[in-house]
């Protein structure tokens, strides 16, 4: 199938593409990556009249690093604890994926190279995923185990920072004003000591997961002295299992806590049937997902480097 | 004299790579889609987005309207001027009104409703979305059993949902339930609903030549023969009128034979559009919910006799056969199961109740291991249950009742000749291939550990070159019994060896194999012959059976090439004796210092094929009169020596060729996950002799990927009012490399008397990884009281009946009798 036929507008910046989308209303969708959007089209699910294309607009893929404030500058990974990486909202998934500044906080790193296939994280952006706002995305589930704001620019409105948390409202649905776009996305580096770890159960490589598992922790020994976990793939939007932390907060890791933030987890979930799996078997399976995510993430909060791949059928 | 053989040996059986091969991973293949004609129009589909439901009304004008439409079709418009599509099924099967649009009413969701053929592809959606169909929703049918109530019919010609029934029955079924030491009940199994999902999807250029009503298809149907006797009688056009080309083709597996009614709505839009060529490319959603998907069949009231020992000596089974909207290929599926009616097994005594219905799905079409696979898993699965309940090891239950290789060629209950084989062989190298008692010994620990290991073994038969006598024992009017196939063998103009074949081959590489038979024949080199690409009606080589299906290519499609080659040969001996002045004895084959030549032992005088195809072609003054029918150009149509079945027994030789699979499985089932995995796979394979070993590995692993990909993977789904579930690689997950495990090929070898090299067809492979992924399932779960009852098991599958207690529950669905004559058991 083909779109139907669109207009295709190429914007030169950022404000351009804003003062675009208030110029065209709400007739224009925003192509970032487009691997959600183009799909869409094609099946005629979404039917924009305008496509503002930000592809060509300079400046907008990176991955910075920056100190955090009254923080003691930078350590030999070149990243500041306590500081900020920052992401242009055109960053790949895939740059991400290859990037060595990444790679220090391990959890992006298992979400970036575990997106869907090669030739889609070259293309699909960190900007365009939360922006999209869908259940199964990744990032919104990663992200909100770390502390993320985003920043958004807007035609009419002066640049605003929404906490993560904030930003996305529901499933399909982002705090953004329609002539507003994601400029950056800002996640604050974890701690000394913090690790974490991101696993999902996916049918194969292109497809969203049928659950997932995001766990950021904070050790000091075998005690648990911080912790967020997300679930994604079993609500409207990724839910903070918030019960799953404090079974953990101030516990010592094991099995026990971790059968208790397990179960806690399962009960947190608000799955739906569908063709990925029933509603029931996505609420056990997630709690699985969480024990294994707690597992690996408090071995990297020890030091140790593990290697981590989602599971497939 | 150079023979150009390898190093002696024939070229039959060396490793030579694909001769496709440079040209399909240059990206420099011809497929359909590559074809652009000008004034090419663009068709799309209007599709039922009911599975059921009354035509009320079709407006086109709107799309009609719409500048650069060139025109709209709809169903009453094709109802009015062709004939409805040949039924194959007798009885009220034959009123079966089936039309490539939907008439009056719509009977699966996605079923084409209206065409619209436009200037472009993107011009013909829009125009599409402007055809506005009124519908009036029906009841929906869309299981099996269900439909046998007739409480919601589908057809209202037919009156009854019912296509067909007939009942298989053999030995003394009664007395062997009397004798048994051992009866076991089994309720219920389910063989699920799959497809195939080629690469390339369908795609179709049909034009309706308006000067000489001739139909030219450009297409990527791969039995042409068979849709070509379909749309003659369906479109009023003499056969010779109609023109089938294939080139390329990515992968069909059987799912492409049953493109035919889109290829006649193709036709009848060029013709509405005054002979514009019309060319239709299927979106993969479109294909996922109205290509053909495979056949989904039910087992109910299952009945097994043992003896004490545990060897069957009879069953009695009841199977229920859905075929979707339409039946179209069927219900020929509804006799092929019987070409492997014992399967590997020796038991004599069995009775097969066998019936198909319609429901309101996607119209079934032969899908790799067709009608055979369906019935092979339901004995694997009837062998494996019975062997737990009495509590026979697995590789032990099955060398009790595999037929012996002493016993080949052997013959089967119902008439079929199984020609080689050797199965405890192959179990042999399966068990060595995967440390069978290792795995016993780590399967014994693991479960201790509360660990749910299973192993499970998957033996299979692939039967090969049908004899389509068989459809006699469906419709005792249908005027088709044995098979054949065509070749054409030449020396062109300036001596180029050229070799043309009825077949369509997807992948098959038919090319190659086909040049190795030539080398040998003529005693060249492979690469000095070009095997025509694909199919074409034109070439006037190929017979009523021409295409690629149902694994016989090695022996229809060689034996033809080599009859064809062997003509050939024995012209040009004719015509070098006469130049070389010589006996047709003292001449040999060969290459010499100017290329392959003919030439005489005793003088060492030679002629090189220049030579002699210039005699011929362009100097036939030399040529003497009592050689003018040399042509140098020569067809041969290869027979298979079948008689025609006996109708009321349904007995009698229905394939020519066995080849057998034996797969050996190692699974987890994890149990906090419910994800099976496979830990270890072994994969058997006996077709005789081989042509090409990478060919034959290659499709080893395809047929072990495709059938992993549906055990575990692949399920068509429908919701309860009929939509499909499963119309996106979202929804519907085809295997891919990720999801693979490491496959130990072995390989056991025995020839096969039936064909000239001792060459088995092969390729579909018998779906042993269903039957030996849901053994290995069996075995893993049978201590928590699971029992695997169908086809299809994925992570929440699994869960529903571990953790959950639903459906598949042993002890609701299986009871072993155990009777007095079970005592004092030999084991």
């Amino acid at each position: 199938m083909y779109p139907r036929s669109f207009h295709y507008h190429r914007a030169k910046s950022l404000q351009e593409a804003a003062a675009m989308l208030a110029q065209l209303g709400d007739q224009a969708k925003l192509l970032a990556g487009g691997q959600s959007l183009i799909p869409l089209m094609k099946l005629r699910f979404a039917n924009p009249a305008h496509l503002v294309d930000l592809n060509f607009i300079a400046g907008t893929s990176y991955i910075h690093s920056e100190a955090g404030v009254g923080e003691g500058g930078y350590s030999e990974t070149g990243v500041s604890e306590g500081g900020v990486l920052r992401f242009g909202a055109l960053t790949r998934h895939a740059e991400i994926e290859n990037s060595a500044l990444a790679a220090t906080v391990p959890i992006l790193h298992d979400c970036a190279a575990g997106i869907a296939d090669v030739q889609i994280r070259n293309r699909g952006t960190i900007g365009g995923s939360l922006a999209e706002a869908d259940p199964s995305g990744d990032w919104a589930c990663v992200l909100s185990t770390l502390s993320t704001e985003v920043r958004c620019l807007g035609a009419s409105s002066p640049e605003r920072v929404i906490p993560l948390s904030e930003f996305i409202l529901d499933a399909y649905t982002s705090a953004l004003q329609p002539d507003e776009l994601v400029s950056e996305v800002m996640v604050k580096i974890p701690v000394k000591g913090s690790g974490g770890a991101y696993l999902a159960f996916k049918r194969s490589a292109p497809v969203y997961p049928t659950a997932s598992a995001a766990v950021q922790l904070t050790m000091e020994g075998d005690r648990c002295t911080d912790v967020a976990i997300a679930l994604g793939c079993v609500g409207l939007t990724a839910i903070k299992a918030k019960d799953a932390e404090a079974a953990l907060r101030g516990q010592t890791l094991n099995d026990k806590a971790l059968a208790a933030a397990g179960e806690a987890a399962s009960a947190a979930a608000e799955p739906q049937d569908d063709m990925r799996g029933s509603a029931d078997y996505k609420r056990a399976l997630v709690g699985a997902l969480v024990k294994r995510a707690i597992a690996i993430a408090a071995r990297r909060a020890h030091g140790e480097q593990v290697e981590v791949s989602h599971i497939y059928a | 004299m150079a023979d150009e053989k390898q190093n002696g040996k024939r070229w039959v059986g060396a490793s030579l790579p694909r001769k496709e091969e440079s040209r399909l991973l240059r990206g420099l293949g011809k497929f359909a889609d590559d074809i652009k004609l000008r004034e090419m129009l663009y068709l799309r589909f209007v599709r039922s987005p009911y599975a059921h439901a009354r035509i009320v009304s079709v407006d086109t004008s709107a799309a009609e309207a719409l500048p650069g439409v060139a025109c709209v079709l709809t169903g009453a418009e094709i109802a009015a001027q062709t004939q409805p599509f040949i039924e194959i099924g007798p009885g009220p099967a034959q009123n079966i009104k089936d039309y490539p649009l939907a008439v009056t009413r719509a009977r699966y969701q996605g079923e084409p409703v209206a065409a619209v053929v436009a200037d472009s592809a993107a011009l013909a959606d829009d125009a599409a979305e402007l055809v506005q169909v009124e519908y009036e929703a029906l009841d929906p049918v869309m299981d099996a059993e269900d439909a046998l109530t007739d409480k919601s019919i589908l057809h209202e010609g037919a009156a009854t949902n019912q296509v067909w029934n007939g009942v298989w029955e053999f030995g003394d079924v009664e007395q062997a339930f009397r004798d048994a030491a051992y009866v076991v009940n089994i309720d219920r199994m389910h063989f699920h609903r799959f497809s195939s999902t080629p690469l390339e999807n369908n795609v179709v250029i049909g034009q309706w030549d308006p000067k000489d009503e001739h139909i030219y298809y450009q297409c990527n149907n791969s039995f042409p023969s068979f849709a070509v006797q379909f749309l003659s009688s369906h479109l009023g056009v003499p056969i010779d009128r109609i023109r089938v080309q294939t080139a390329d083709i990515g992968g069909s597996f059987g799912i492409k034979i049953t493109s035919y009614p889109q290829m006649a709505v193709c036709a009848l839009a060029s013709k509405k559009a005054g002979g514009r060529p019309v060319k239709w490319v299927e979106s993969r959603s479109e294909h996922m919910v109205s290509s053909a998907h495979g056949n989904e069949r039910t087992f109910r009231k299952t009945r097994v006799a043992l003896d004490r020992d545990g060897v069957i000596t009879a069953i009695d089974s009841h199977h229920i056969d859905d075929c979707g909207a339409y039946p179209r290929y069927e219900p020929l599926g509804c006799v092929i199961w019987s070409q492997v009616f014992p399967g590997v097994y020796r038991f004599k005594n069995a009775r097969i109740d066998f019936t198909q219905a319609v429901t309101n799905k996607c119209p079934v079409g032969p899908n790799r291991g067709y009608s055979r696979m369906q019935h092979l898993w339901f004995l694997e699965r009837v062998v494996d249950i019975c062997a737990h309940q009495i509590g026979i090891p697995a590789d032990e239950m099955r060398l009790k009742n595999y037929v012996r290789p002493e016993e080949f060629p052997y013959l089967t209950p119902n008439g079929c000749i199984y020609d080689s084989g050797n199965y405890p062989k192959m179990l042999e190298v399966g068990k060595k291939l995967i440390g069978w008692d290792d795995w016993k010994a780590k399967q014994a620990a693991a479960r201790a550990e509360g660990r749910l290991i299973g192993i499970g073994i998957g033996t299979t038969l692939d039967s090969g070159t049908n004899n389509f006598g068989q459809s006699q024992i469906v419709n005792p009017y249908a005027p088709f019994s044995g098979n054949s196939q065509g070749a054409n063998c030449k020396l062109d103009i300036y001596g180029e060896v050229v070799v043309a074949v009825g077949s369509c081959p997807q992948g098959q590489g038919h090319e190659t194999t086909a040049a190795q038979v030539v080398a040998d024949v003529l005693g060249i080199h492979p690469d000095k012959i070009t095997v025509r690409t694909g199919f074409d009606t034109e070439r006037n080589v190929h017979t009523g059976f021409s295409g690629t299906y149902a694994s016989q290519f090695a022996v229809s499609g060689l034996s033809a090439v080599h009859g064809a080659a062997q003509k050939l040969k024995a012209e040009m001996k004719r015509l070098a004796g006469h130049v070389l002045e010589t006996t047709e004895d003292d001449l040999e084959f060969g290459s010499g210092e100017q290329g392959p030549e003919v030439r005489a032992k005793s003088t060492g005088k030679s002629i090189n094929y220049w030579g002699l195809a210039n005699i011929v072609n362009v100097n036939s003054a030399v040529l003497p009169e009592e050689m003018y029918d040399v042509t140098l150009n020569c067809r041969y149509v290869w027979r298979a020596p079948f008689k025609v079945p006996d109708k009321e027994r349904k007995y009698g030789q229905l394939t020519l060729t066995y080849a057998s699979q034996l797969h050996i499985a190692v699974m987890e089932v994890d149990r906090e996950t419910f994800i099976p995995k496979i830990l270890d796979y072994v994969a058997v394979d006996d077709c005789g002799t081989v042509i090409n070993p990478p060919i034959v590995e290659g499709q080893v692993y395809g047929a072990t990927a495709h059938g992993i990909g549906a055990a575990l993977m692949e399920s068509c789904v429908y919701d309860e009012v009929g939509n499909m579930l499963t119309s996106t690689f979202s929804d519907y997950i085809p295997i891919t490399a990720v999801n693979m495990p490491k496959v130990k090929y072995g390989h056991v070898c025995t020839p096969s008397p039936h064909s000239y090299s001792g060459a088995k067809g092969m390729g579909e492979g018998g779906a042993a990884p269903i039957h030996t992924i849901s053994a290995a399932l069996q075995d893993a779960l049978y201590a928590s009281g699971v029992f695997i009852h169908d086809s299809f098991n994925n992570a929440d599958s699994i869960f529903r009946v571990l953790a959950k207690k639903e459906g598949g529950q042993l002890a609701e669905l299986v009871k072993l009798e155990k009777r007095a004559q079970a005592n004092g058991a030999t084991k």
